[in-house]
């Protein structure tokens, strides 16, 4: 993990008792966790009564380097004893880095969970449907007589709030060659677990 | 079951009825032809200058040949009722038999093609899949997620249509167990006795 300069200082001045005092660090912390993992607390510390005495441009720096922090460590995954040292050429007093790695690593997996979320992807099929309909005949002959499925697939997109589906017809033999191919890869996947 | 003919088309048929087997098997084979390809009309004129009757009337005859043919391809006529309905417009024993000859040999090419032509859903065509590891994103290093790409091919009106979708494992098992399922309904009692009491 690498942070820019005016990032460490930004880190520092979080740190720095003359700026936010002992009692009021560890809520600060917990806001911009929360400001983070919830978008409805994204202005929590603008709003929150308790930040009122401090000035307002150095509590937006710090935060800003706080949440830069987070967000870094928790995707890079740094382990603690690398947090501590970052910290400590921030100047931080052993109690601050203390708070400090309490409270993060209690937050570390929802916000790695959150992170993990954001990138792009294919259609994700949740579930499937189906339909088993037997055709009869159609207006240029009869006798046709064989099975046929309809299957949706229901997929979640990335961003949209709706599954979306996808609709195709089978006759029973390309049903068969469809789930055949998916036991293949479930067989796979079988093998793969055990190893 | 017997066909019905109109009127009409007994009368186009009736021209058929006098010719030679041997002749009558060329306007057959004409007729499958025209009902791959569609019709040519200058073949028309070269058979009715050989026969020496009107250009119309062979293309009458040759119409209502290749009607003949797929309205007892649409119905499945047995080879009994073929002849039985044949027999009605007067045609001899050995036209007939050339005549059924022409229908068993040429039946299920007839059904494919009238099959062609019925209305298509988007259908299935083709399934690929791979199996990823998800290692590291922008956002997120030391990942571990696995995912199943899956590429299905459809198929509508002729043309093919490539999707990509991806899942996970649990998803994947519930997929195909759920098809499964859909399969074995196929098997059930009450849809073998569906099937076989549709005829």
């Amino acid at each position: 993990m690498e942070l820019g300069a005016s990032v460490l200082e930004n880190i520092s001045l979080a740190g720095d008792v003359a700026h936010i005092p002992d009692k009021l660090f560890g809520k600060f912390l917990m806001c911009a966790c929360q400001g983070v993992l919830l978008e409805k607390h994204r202005d929590a510390v603008a709003d929150n009564p308790a930040f009122k005495d401090l000035e307002k441009a150095t509590l937006k720096s710090a935060y800003s380097g706080l949440v830069t922090l987070i967000l870094e460590a928790a995707k890079h995954d740094t382990t603690e004893q690398s947090i501590s040292t970052l910290l400590e050429e921030c100047k931080y007093t052993p109690e601050r880095i203390k708070e400090f790695t309490k409270i993060f690593t209690a937050q570390k997996s929802h916000i790695q969970l959150l992170l993990g979320k954001i990138g792009s992807s294919f259609p994700h099929i949740v579930d499937v449907d189906w339909r088993l309909d037997y055709y009869m005949k159609n207006n240029h002959m009869e006798k046709v007589n064989s099975a046929v499925y309809l299957i949706s697939l229901k997929t979640e997109i990335p961003g949209e709030a709706d599954t979306r589906d996808i609709q195709f017809s089978c006759s029973l033999e390309q049903l068969q060659d469809l789930v055949g191919k998916l036991r293949d890869a479930t067989k796979c996947l079988e093998k793969i677990a055990q190893v | 079951m017997l066909l019905a003919f109109e009127d009409s088309h007994k009368e186009h048929l009736s021209f058929l009825v006098d010719l030679d087997p041997e002749v009558l098997n060329e306007f057959g084979l004409i007729s499958m032809n025209f009902i791959r390809k569609g019709t040519n009309p200058k073949v028309f004129q070269g058979a009715a200058q050989k026969l020496g009757v009107p250009v119309e009337t062979v293309q009458n005859g040759v119409e209502g040949l290749m009607f003949l043919l797929t309205e007892s391809c649409k119905y499945m006529l047995s080879e009994i009722d073929f002849q039985d309905s044949v027999m009605t417009l007067g045609f001899g024993e050995e036209t007939r038999a050339t005549l059924l000859g022409l229908y068993t040999e040429n039946q299920r090419e007839v059904r494919s093609i009238l099959q062609e032509m019925s209305m298509e859903l988007p259908h299935y065509r083709d399934l690929e899949w791979r199996f990823d590891m998800q290692l590291a994103s922008r956002s997120l290093r030391h990942q571990m997620v696995p995912s199943v790409l899956l590429r299905l091919v459809t198929e509508d009106e002729g043309e093919k249509k490539t999707t990509m979708l991806e899942t996970d494992p649990v998803n994947l098992v519930h997929m195909t167990r759920v098809l499964e399922t859909a399969l074995q309904e196929m098997k059930s009692g009450y849809c073998r006795r569906i099937a076989r009491n549709i005829k």
